[in-house]
C-alpha cells in the first residue's frame, strides 16, 4: 500500500512537471508567433517559423511521454523532416522569384532604352 | 530502487529545464538583436543545443526502448539540417537584400579589406606610441 502510494506520488510530481513544460513552451510559441508577424524582411519570419518548428517538436516528444503514446515521437521525426524540407523550399523558390523579376526589370529597361534610341 | 527513481527524476528534469532556458535565451537574442543575419545567430543555438539537452531529458525519463532510440534520431538530424537550413536563409537574405552595405560592411575586392587591415594596424600602433 505504501509503495504504491509513493509511486502514486512520482506519477503525479512526472505529470504536473510535463504539464508546466507544455505551458512555458506554449507561452514561448506565442511570443515566437509575435516575432513571425512583426518580422521586417522575409527571412525573418522564415527564421521565427523555424523556431516555433524547434518548440512544437519539443511539445510532440514530451506529450508523447505524458499521454505514454510511442508512435507520437515518430510524428515528431516526421514534423522535423517536413519543417527542413519547408525552409529549404520557400528559401530556393523565393530566390528564384526574386531573381526572375530582377530579369524582368531589366529586360524592360533595356527595351525602353532601345526605343528611345530609335525614336531619336 | 525509490531513491533511484528520483535521480532519474531530478537529472531528467535539470536537463529538460535547462534546454527550455535555452529556448528562452534564443527567444530573448530574436527579440534584442536588429539584423536577420544576427538574429539567425540566436536563432541556430535553439535548434541544436536547446532541442538535444530537452531530449536528452526526455530520453532519460523514457528508459531503453525504441522511443529512446528515436529521439536519438531527433537530434542527430537537427544537428544536420539546422546549418544546411541557416546557410540556405543566409543566402536568401544576402541575394533579395538590395541595400546590404547599410547592415553589414560588404568589402567588393579582397585588396580594399587588406589596405584597411593595415590602416587599422598603424592606426593602433600609433596610439600605443602616443
Amino acid at each position: 500500500m505504501q509503495i504504491n502510494e509513493k509511486v502514486s506520488a512520482l506519477d503525479g510530481v512526472y505529470q504536473s512537471m510535463y504539464i508546466g513544460i507544455l505551458i512555458i513552451l506554449a507561452i514561448m510559441l506565442f511570443a515566437c508567433l509575435i516575432r513571425a508577424v512583426r518580422g521586417p524582411r522575409i527571412a525573418d519570419r522564415i527564421v521565427a517559423v523555424n523556431m516555433m518548428g524547434t518548440m512544437v517538436m519539443v511539445m510532440i516528444a514530451v506529450l508523447s511521454l505524458l499521454l505514454k503514446e510511442g508512435f507520437l515521437i515518430d510524428i515528431c521525426l516526421i514534423y522535423a523532416l517536413v519543417s527542413f524540407l519547408a525552409v529549404t523550399v520557400i528559401s530556393k523558390v523565393y530566390i528564384g522569384v526574386y531573381t526572375e523579376k530582377q530579369h524582368h526589370i531589366q529586360a524592360g529597361t533595356k527595351r525602353k532604352g532601345e526605343e528611345s534610341n530609335g525614336n531619336s | 530502487m525509490e531513491i533511484l527513481e528520483w535521480v532519474r527524476l531530478l537529472v531528467g528534469g535539470a536537463l529538460l529545464l535547462s534546454g527550455l532556458l535555452i529556448f528562452l535565451i534564443e527567444l530573448y537574442g530574436i527579440f534584442h538583436l536588429k539584423y536577420v543575419l544576427n538574429r539567425m545567430h540566436a536563432a541556430a543555438m535553439g535548434d541544436t543545443l536547446g532541442i538535444s539537452f530537452s531530449l536528452i531529458g526526455l530520453m532519460i525519463f523514457s528508459g531503453l526502448n525504441f522511443v529512446t532510440l528515436k529521439m536519438m534520431l531527433i537530434v542527430i538530424f537537427l544537428w544536420f539540417a539546422s546549418p544546411v537550413s541557416s546557410h540556405m536563409l543566409a543566402r536568401l537574405e544576402v541575394s533579395t537584400n538590395e541595400d546590404l552595405k547599410k547592415h553589414c560592411q560588404v568589402y567588393e575586392e579582397l585588396s580594399r579589406l587588406e589596405k584597411d587591415l593595415k590602416e587599422e594596424k598603424i592606426k593602433e600602433e600609433g596610439g600605443e606610441e602616443e
